[in-house]
């Protein structure tokens, strides 16, 4: 099935974790959305490891991927 | 290697422990955990936890209330060192700063010892002094009033606060209530979060807002408020723009119905049993509707003509919204995630949807609720009621309920405290129909469920 192929165990290649372009900080995320903190939290397990994407401007999940990967010059703090 | 080579990292591999120190939700897990083994261990040896696990008694006079006070006023401080020390070590493991979180703790610490002493008044009732709504309502007024300094939100963890206390609320609930409660609360709230999801998502779509909009903004309203829209945002590549727009919406409605759903209920005369499940149903995020159960538990026994107990209230609401719809957080961002790579959106990334998120969104409390609950079912086991009554509970359940309520007016205090009107991001027209259409089909399926349909069920929820 077709809708089987979208869905998978586990991650291979780079992922948005290793970007230049991602941004995830719980602390970040709070002061970018103002108003987050009242009813929940950066720090809370459903938020995962989601963050920013600058050069899509989307907020997505660190294990995503996409066609404009670009190495970070830190390495990344380790996926949890 | 070059600076600007990064080896790819394997996602799946065993850095995920660190979940277990970052996270405010196993942090929650490890507190309420821990203070629920350690009033055991007061409760073996004979002893109980109940002096620093103190609360305010009943009050008339001032002077009264400052003969008391004289008395137990150690215990507050040490109640206080005791709980700077835990979350200060909270703080510090997820990685905020001590320094601005202890003055900013100390402060929510005297403002709800305030409060809770208010509300102890004998009087306190016939002024409407409910403890949550007062912490509310004084937060609301300091924060868009007053004003404060920003640096002072380091103490303001409302999600922190709540969670803790929905662990200790474990505590106090029989196992055996949520085995027998537990699947009427999933069947009542999903058909309500489907409906509330299906209403909010397909009316913004026909007034012509993106897909991953619509879907951010239906999780907000069906499932668990800000918490959800954030989790679905971040599962269907939300625009960066989207997410403030549900925080905006919930926060506008929550606060809404924190006051009308416990006034309604009221009006009507509602059991506390049926209130808090109506509650639990229509309510987006679990602080807010904790504050509306508590506040609407306060008031049985008064002579309003509500029947039942305050902890029905808190039950019933707990036993839909923690596991009714919290727990299923996962299972819809999973779906959603699926068909916005699928349907919605094939081109702006390359990635598939992981079938893990189901566990890693999984608001890990609730792993800390459940295990409360039956630790405390274990030992209470085998005691008659006369010894439960006499014995069981004013040595380990009331200085837990004690720490719980504490837990909670941190959290509700803090709703208000956070919440800045002018801060909120603009909804727009759109985006307010759609998600207002969800709340009106909300509120009236919650209460046909909940007093309607399961009304004879909520009313005889047995909490001890």
């Amino acid at each position: 099935m077709k809708i089987l192929d979208s869905i998978q165990l586990r991650i291979s290649g780079p992922i948005c974790q290793q970007c230049a372009h991602f941004q995830n900080e719980p602390a970040h995320v709070e002061e970018a959305y103002r108003g987050l903190t009242v009813f929940s939290s950066g720090f809370a397990s459903v938020r995962d490891q989601d963050g920013f994407c600058e050069y899509n401007q989307l907020y997505l999940s660190a294990r995503d991927s996409c066609p404009h990967f670009a190495p970070r010059h830190t390495p990344p703090k380790p996926i949890i | 290697m070059t600076p600007t080579e990064t080896k790819p990292v394997d996602a799946n591999q065993p850095s995920g422990w660190q979940e277990f120190w970052l996270k405010e939700d196993w942090w929650a897990v490890w507190l309420g955990l821990g203070i629920v083994l350690l009033a055991y261990v007061f409760y073996l040896s004979g002893s109980s936890i109940s002096w620093i696990a103190v609360s305010p008694a009943k009050w008339s006079t001032l002077s009264q209330l400052g003969a008391q006070l004289s008395t137990t006023g150690i215990r507050y401080l040490a109640l206080l060192g005791a709980f700077l020390i835990l979350f200060t070590v909270v703080i510090s493991f997820i990685g905020q700063k001590p320094k601005a979180f202890i003055p900013a703790f100390i402060f929510v610490f005297i403002l709800s010892t305030v409060i809770y002493i208010a509300g102890s008044w004998d009087q306190a009732n016939r002024y409407n002094l409910e403890p949550p709504l007062v912490a509310l309502l004084l937060g609301l007024f300091l924060s868009n009033v007053v004003g404060l300094p920003r640096w002072l939100d380091a103490g303001f963890r409302v999600e922190f606060y709540i969670k803790l206390g929905i662990v200790l609320l474990g505590a106090t609930l029989p196992f055996t209530l949520i085995i027998w409660a537990g699947p009427v609360a999933i069947l009542q709230a999903s058909i309500v979060s489907i409906v509330t999801f299906l209403t909010i998502f397909f009316t913004a779509r026909k007034l012509g807002l993106d897909h991953r909009l619509a879907a951010v903004l239906g999780a907000g309203g069906a499932v668990c408020g800000v918490s959800a829209s954030i989790a679905v945002a971040g599962a269907v590549r939300a625009k960066k723009e989207h997410p403030p727009i549900a925080i905006s919406l919930v926060v506008f409605w929550a606060i809404i119905l924190i006051i009308a759903l416990p006034l309604v209920s009221r009006t009507i005369h509602l059991p506390t049993g049926v209130g808090g499940a109506w509650i639990g149903t229509s309510e987006f995020a679990d602080a807010a509707g904790l504050a509306a159960a508590q506040s609407y538990g306060g008031y049985a026994g008064k002579g309003l003509g509500i029947s039942g107990t305050a902890d029905q209230a808190l039950a019933s609401y707990t036993l839909i919204k923690v596991i009714g719809r919290d727990i299923w957080i996962g299972i819809w961002t999973f779906v959603l995630a699926l068909i916005a790579v699928t349907v919605w959106e094939k081109s702006e990334t390359n990635s598939k949807v992981q079938v893990g998120q189901i566990w890693w969104r999984f608001p890990k409390f609730v792993i800390g609720f459940l295990i409360a609950s039956v630790l405390t079912t274990l030992i209470v086991h085998g005691n008659t009621l006369g010894d439960y009554n006499k014995l069981v509970k004013p040595a380990l359940i009331a200085p837990i309920t004690s720490l719980r309520t504490w837990a909670f007016t941190f959290s509700f205090l803090s709703i208000g405290l956070t919440t800045r009107f002018r801060e909120l991001a603009a909804a727009g027209i759109k985006p307010f129909i759609a998600f207002t259409a969800g709340v009106i089909v909300n509120v009236i399926l919650g209460y046909i469920l909940s007093v309607v349909v399961f009304g004879h069920y909520w009313s005889s929820v047995v909490t001890h």
